[in-house]
């Protein structure tokens, strides 16, 4: 029993640590920004391997995501002869919900994942440990620019998966449904608000860049280095992040539209 | 390099003190290394070797005890002043720790890169020189995934002399090769520390390997420094441990196992963990 309690106590006191060393952690990531940007070379190459090589997923997810919306806002609108509203049915649910939400989700499985694994593989093969003796700091050289391209690469990833969506909507309500082109883009462009739905959903968008970013480098550098360490790591950082990505979605949506 | 210190020696460990959990790993340990010759720690596994060239590199910090590196207090310096003396220090890692998504050429590279403004000829230049040192100009192509075990310790090398530091540290460099590249390393090591007047420190447990080439032997066990002195110094030491160190006989005084409780009452014992 009392074997128990103490169990209890020490996992909770590791978990508390765990999420305080966290939390210096992200300082010291936000002070490395003026160091990521004089080493712009390093940033560049992390915004490929990050941003441009998540876009094919981010695309294909976007078009088919958008196709699903024209199918299912179709039917539901014609009920009320509302067909025409398709459009701003699709721009809405996609700039202020999926856009960012299901971008933040995809970009966990690709790119959070493999953050995890990389940072974590150099830090149980002693590459981090080795940089440290030889006077560079790997949180500085190795860590800060992989969370700042991918800081960088969510929204302008969440703003690709939106527009591919529309494009997927209009390509099933007006090329396959047959409702008016004209209606579909003039009904969307007076109902969609650039500062109520666009910036929020940017903002959101950020938000979860900045925290899957930071929970997938954390994780991996974090990690226990052993193989079974790393393993752990990366399955705990796309459990993770999609949590906080969908909490962090509610709690955001009820902050900005629940008047 | 000052002429008045020029024989007082490299690093000085006074009284150093370091736990894991409740166990020491070294209890008031004294070990002074020597300027441009070769000291040779040795012992037997789990000793704590490695820790000690953490803890002289500043990445682990003592309980207790001072080290003293060319006149400076590793253990309250600055992390800026520490990353300042890193740069005067070279460390192979027992597993090498070669950046394994760039290639050889890139590796001995990468401290130049980072600590000079170089031009890219000159750092071509130092790098072949250095990579000629250890024997591997002609692997500068390879990546370190191409590379074996014993090429992969002579780039670490390669590399962990690319700033013309003032020592190195070798961790283990002779584990798991073959008696010609185990030549290879030991007069490499020895060649290195003269030709470029260095001071190196070498952890090992290769008996023959690490009498061949130390100047000076530590031999530590269960916290403490066993015995130390000249190679020819340890071999005629009257201590049965030292002779059964040497010897490589499997049980003496150096127990073979970790520190446990009683076998049989583990054995009786049905749950494990119980306290
Ligand atoms: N990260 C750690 N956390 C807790 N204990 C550790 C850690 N690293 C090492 N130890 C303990 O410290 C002791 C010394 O480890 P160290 O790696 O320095 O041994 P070593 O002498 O280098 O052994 P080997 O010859 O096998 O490399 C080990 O017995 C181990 O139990
Ligand atoms: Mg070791």
């Amino acid at each position: 029993m009392l074997n128990k309690v103490q169990q209890l106590g020490r996992s909770t006191i590791s978990s508390l640590e765990r999420l305080g060393r966290g939390h210096l952690f992200f300082l010291q990531l936000l002070t490395a920004l003026p160091t990521v940007l004089l080493r712009f070379p390093l940033l560049t190459q992390q915004l490929f391997s990050i941003g441009v090589l998540s876009f094919l997923i981010i695309f294909v997810s976007g078009l088919f995501v958008g196709m699903v919306l024209g199918l299912q806002g179709y039917n539901t609108l014609i009920d009320f002869g509302a067909e025409e509203s398709l459009g701003v049915m699709v721009a809405l649910s996609l700039v202020r919900e999926l856009g960012p939400v299901v971008t933040a989700l995809l970009f966990a499985g690709r790119a959070g994942s493999a953050l995890t694994a990389e940072i974590g593989l150099m830090k149980a093969t002693e590459q981090l440990s080795g940089m440290e003796m030889m006077a560079v700091d790997p949180i500085k050289r190795i860590v800060a620019p992989r969370f700042w391209a991918g800081v960088i690469s969510m929204p302008l990833l969440a703003a690709i998966f939106s527009a591919i969506g529309v494009i997927g909507g209009y390509i099933v309500g007006v090329g396959l449904l047959g409702i008016d082109a004209g209606a579909f883009w003039s009904q969307m462009q007076p109902r969609v608000d650039l500062g109520e739905d666009i910036l929020n959903g940017v903002i959101k968008s950020i938000v979860f860049g900045v925290v899957v970013s930071w929970i997938a480098v954390y994780e991996g550098y974090d990690a226990t280095p052993t193989s079974e360490g790393v393993s752990r790591a990366t399955t705990r950082t796309v459990v993770h992040s999609a949590l906080a990505v969908l909490g962090l979605d509610f709690m955001l949506t009820a902050l900005m539209f629940g008047e | 390099m000052g002429m008045s210190n020029s024989t007082a020696p490299l690093i000085e460990i006074r009284g150093l003190t370091f736990y894991r959990g409740d166990r020491a790993i070294f209890d008031n340990v004294d070990l002074d290394v020597a300027r441009g010759k070769v000291t040779v720690i040795m012992g037997p596994s789990g000793t704590g070797k490695t820790t000690l060239l953490r803890l002289i590199g500043g990445q682990l910090r003592p309980d207790a005890g001072t080290i003293c590196i060319d006149g400076q207090e590793v253990t309250t310096l600055s992390r800026r002043a520490l990353y300042q003396l890193r740069k005067r220090m070279g460390m192979l890692f027992q597993s090498g720790a070669l950046l394994t998504d760039i290639t050889v050429h890139e590796n001995v590279a990468f401290p130049l890169r980072e600590h000079t403004k170089l031009s890219e000829s000159m750092i071509r230049n130092l790098v072949l020189m250095k990579l000629e040192a250890v024997g591997l100009r002609g692997a500068r192509d390879l990546m370190p995934s191409e590379l074996s075990g014993g090429m992969a310790r002579r780039v670490a090398m390669a590399r962990a002399i690319a700033l013309d530091p003032m020592m190195i540290m070798y961790d283990e460099p002779f584990t798991g090769q073959d008696p010609i590249s185990m030549g290879v390393l030991v007069s490499l090591i020895r060649k290195l520390n003269d030709a470029m007047g260095l001071t190196s420190i070498v952890v090992s447990h290769d008996v023959a390997e690490a009498t061949a080439i130390a100047d000076h032997i530590y031999l530590i066990s269960d916290g403490k420094v066993v015995e130390h002195g000249s190679p020819e110094q340890l071999k005629q030491s009257a201590s049965p441990w030292v002779a059964q160190f040497l010897n490589g006989e499997p049980d003496g005084p150096v127990p073979f196992h970790f520190a446990a409780g009683n076998y049989l009452d583990d054995l009786l014992t049905e749950k494990r963990d119980v306290k």
